[in-house]
């Protein structure tokens, strides 16, 4: 292989652990992010917020009660969506990253996810799973970005490459019940991955992942999103539908259009 | 009102494929237009032949009135497997609802009915099948 040491290391490092933690490429283009944020939060309450973006998005339980996070969550959802810069930003932020794991000819999802969760509640929460038993190709990985310093019960937890394949062979009995008894039985293994604000955190989404309620005094915020390469297999989300390519080079758009000469 | 889970698979069911925000965009709408709580549905495993998911949401309806699924051929292949499905059901009295075929089964008699509608479908997968080509 062809690769320099610097994307050896990133690349072992992805393998052994399934996650890899590193500062954002771009903090121009995520503080242009934490921007848009708290102006969308500003006019969805209604409300202008002053100091600092963290402690506001830390501290947002003061003004979200539980019952009105979901609606909340769903029209900041729709809101960083519309902005047409809004996902070219998310990708400078783990660029480099990006190109060395994934490829330099890449589909991103088209729609970027934000997961919001309130101290103490379990509305909120993602139940233990993989993306790939719902329907993503393991030829994705998740970009997931915090907007605050995410840390103990207010991070997500991954199941090791080397756990995996364990619960694979004794997956009928693991997750016959439910997602808790799934979650119960991994518990001991997996690691919680702490990430701060102004660092981007790259995994394996066919590694069990999920969250526990957030036991901590302030709101954690990730966005994640996910990509692949263009020409490698798509599971259930599709081309089109769930991702569009977003760094096509020129020898492929070539490629797709060549035609022989005719011969008869 | 009554609060329904809904239920969708993310891979392909008797050679169809659905993307999984429509089957959520035709549940939705069912629900709406039959005056249903509509519950974040449950998407079933990818793995061939796999309801463990179903199986996981039908163990945890004790405090919903029942479950809205894309469509009833999203259930088990394996008649044994579906009548231990509409056995439970009947037991627990709770409803089962097909979205895309705007239907509803709480009764012995409907689930029969739906028994017959998989047997039908099942039957012509060895029909005759004229090429339009």
């Amino acid at each position: 292989m062809y690769l320099t040491e610097e994307e050896k290391a990133l690349s072992s490092e992805y393998l052994e652990k399934g996650f890899v933690i590193r500062t954002v490429a771009d903090s121009d283009a995520l503080n242009w992010m934490q921007k848009q944020f708290i102006k969308i939060i500003s006019d969805s309450l209604g409300k202008p917020f002053k100091g600092p973006p963290i402690d506001i998005l830390n501290f947002i339980h003061r003004d979200v009660p539980a019952e009105k996070l979901n609606a909340f969550r769903l029209s900041v959802i729709r809101e960083i969506n519309s902005l047409k810069n809004f996902r070219q930003m998310y990708f400078r932020v783990a660029k480099p990253f990006l190109e060395t794991l994934v490829g330099n000819e890449l589909s991103m999802q088209r729609r970027i996810n934000l997961s919001i969760q309130l101290p103490n509640d379990d509305s909120s929460l993602l139940a233990t799973h993989a993306d790939t038993w719902s329907g993503d190709s393991p030829y994705e990985v998740v970009v997931w970005l915090p907007m605050v310093d995410c840390y103990s019960s207010k991070a997500m937890y991954l199941l090791p490459p080397l756990d995996y394949p364990e619960l694979a062979d004794n997956f009928v009995i693991q997750a016959g019940n439910s997602s808790e008894d799934l979650y119960q039985s991994i518990k001991n293994k997996v690691n919680w991955l702490a990430v701060k604000y102004g660092e981007v955190l790259i995994f394996d989404q066919s590694l069990p992942h999920g969250n526990r309620v957030n036991k901590e005094s302030e709101t954690r915020w990730s966005l994640n999103c996910r990509f692949k390469g263009v020409f490698t297999p798509y599971g259930d989300k599709k081309i089109g539908e769930f991702f569009e390519p977003i760094t096509l080079r020129a020898a492929s758009q070539k490629g797709m259009i060549y035609k022989l000469p005719k011969a008869s | 009102m009554s609060l329904v889970r809904g239920y969708i698979f993310s891979r392909p069911f008797m050679g169809e494929r659905v993307p999984q925000h429509v089957q959520n965009i035709v549940i939705r709408d069912y629900c709406e237009r039959n005056n249903l709580q509509y519950l974040l549905s449950a998407t079933e495993y990818a793995m061939q032949n796999c309801h463990l998911v179903l199986k996981q949401v039908i163990g945890e309806l004790s405090n919903i009135d029942g479950l809205v699924a894309y469509s009833l051929f999203q259930l088990p292949e394996q008649a044994l497997e579906r009548e231990l499905i509409y056995k439970e059901l009947i037991k627990q009295n709770k409803v089962l609802h097909f979205a895309l075929e705007s239907m509803k089964t709480v009764t012995r008699q409907e689930f029969e009915h739906i028994e017959t509608l998989w047997q039908i479908r099942l039957t012509m997968e060895h029909c005759y099948e004229p090429n339009h080509e």
